[in-house]
């Protein structure tokens, strides 16, 4: 009887111990073994090119960017491109305008590297941006009719000239699809920072922003080419090796 | 998995729906001065002046364009109000490509002064004449622009009309109340 309950007590604290340790190793937080420094991904947006493409020349956008990797969780971003508009409203009211943008931020990267995982390159970021341009448009053969004492009169704004800026929130994924070439896609919220003034001659489209409503949903799909540093790429080749020693 | 496909369908095609831009123009692009119009009477007991909405018993209103060889008005073709019965208010357009716009208007109606004092108007004309600015106003692509008005000056003869005031100059698509008409 002695015995049995010597036994079953030992066991107890044993099991004891054993969920104390459990808990404080669950508390430890995930270690980011990745270097400082991951290269750069450049890149260019798909779904823009593919958008100019459906919108045949009424709004067109072209534009690439560099992001820089640091210790795989915060990713700074450089985001250049060139836009414009050729639009004819219903009312065959024309709209030109084309100017280059560009667009700075930071993503951070949401995936956490499990315990005895395989590392990954793949990225789930989320991540803001602050977006300028500066651009000159035309609005041109508006017709202004007066239909009780009669008399038409024809009007064109030529050479508008205006600085937009915005801020975005992004969220999306990159996935290394083959050796440093990624692809993924992002939604973006875009939303103004100056509204236009009532009575102000306001652009249709804004290069970067898209139409001028105020706030602009938009999803891009880019393709991109990581250039790692040579020593990264060493690293690299070292720890797949020893990698493979150990299997 | 025939129902997935159907949600996603579905979804897509909402999708597609709510991105197609809306290029209608909802905005009112009708610029109208507005005229009201009043009596002011005043009260034995009281020893006060009020003001009341006059309304008037029917009213015609036509433009009046001034040709410049002849040097003398003429009727623009279409009615504005056409003995249109029990009115207090009215709105009429102004001219957008010259600075002054010319109406004619005839009144129908009686008035009462006092218990025992009732005038009588039957056919007065009276000539209002406004002397106005006229400027672009750039509303969107779908709509265009408008010409909006700044007032300076209106100008009226006294067969109905006793006074006239100018309470707001600028005219534009809001309609609302610009000149007060007193009897």
């Amino acid at each position: 009887m002695q015995r049995i309950l010597k036994y079953t007590s030992s066991l107890i604290l044993c099991m004891l111990v054993y969920s104390s340790l459990a808990q404080k190793e669950k508390k430890l937080p995930p270690v980011n073994t990745a270097p400082f420094f991951n290269g750069v991904i450049v890149q260019a947006d798909v779904a823009s090119i593919a958008g100019s493409i459906f919108s045949n020349g009424t709004t067109y956008s072209y534009e690439a960017s560099a992001q820089a990797d640091f210790k795989h969780k915060l990713l700074p971003v450089i985001e250049l491109g060139y836009a414009g508009a050729n639009k004819l409203s219903t009312e065959n009211i024309g709209f030109k305008t084309n100017a280059p943008f560009g667009r700075i931020g930071i993503d951070l990267n949401l995936l956490t590297p499990k315990k005895d995982a395989r590392p990954t390159s793949n990225l789930f970021i989320v991540g803001l941006r602050l977006g300028m341009t500066n651009f000159k448009y035309n609005i041109s053969n508006i017709i202004i009719t007066d239909d009780y004492w009669g008399g038409t009169q024809p009007i064109s704004y030529n050479n508008i000239s205006t600085t937009k800026v915005w801020y975005e929130i992004v969220a999306g994924v990159k996935v290394e699809v083959l050796k440093n070439v990624f692809m993924g896609w992002t939604v973006r919220s875009k939303s103004l920072l100056s509204n236009d003034a009532a009575g102000n001659i306001s652009p249709w489209f804004i290069p970067g922003f898209g139409t001028n409503n105020g706030n602009n949903y938009e999803i891009s799909y880019t393709i991109g080419y990581r250039f790692q540093l040579p020593a990264n790429v060493k690293q690299a080749h070292s720890s797949k090796k020893t990698d493979s020693v150990t299997k | 998995m025939k129902n997935r496909r159907i949600i996603l369908y579905i979804f897509c095609t909402l999708l597609i729906a709510s991105c197609a831009v809306d290029e209608q123009c909802r905005t009112n692009r009708t610029v109208l001065l507005g005229f009201g119009i009043y009596h002011v009477s005043y009260n034995d007991s009281t020893k006060l002046f009020t003001t009341t909405s006059e309304s008037i018993d029917s009213i015609t209103i036509k433009g009046l364009e001034l040709d410049t060889l002849t040097g003398k008005y003429t009727y623009v073709d279409s009615i504005l109000y056409n003995n249109t019965k029990a009115i207090s208010a009215f709105y009429v357009p102004l001219h957008s490509f010259v600075t002054s716009s010319t109406f004619e208007i005839t009144f129908n109606t009686k008035v009462i002064k006092s218990k025992n004092d009732t005038l009588k108007f039957f056919n007065t004309k009276d000539t209002l004449t406004v002397l106005h600015e006229n400027i672009n106003d750039y509303l969107s692509l779908e709509c265009g622009c408008i010409k909006v008005h700044s007032i300076d000056t209106a100008i009226v003869t006294h067969n109905f009309i006793d006074s006239i005031k100018i309470i707001n100059h600028t005219v534009n698509n809001v309609n609302a109340e610009n000149i007060k008409i007193y009897k």
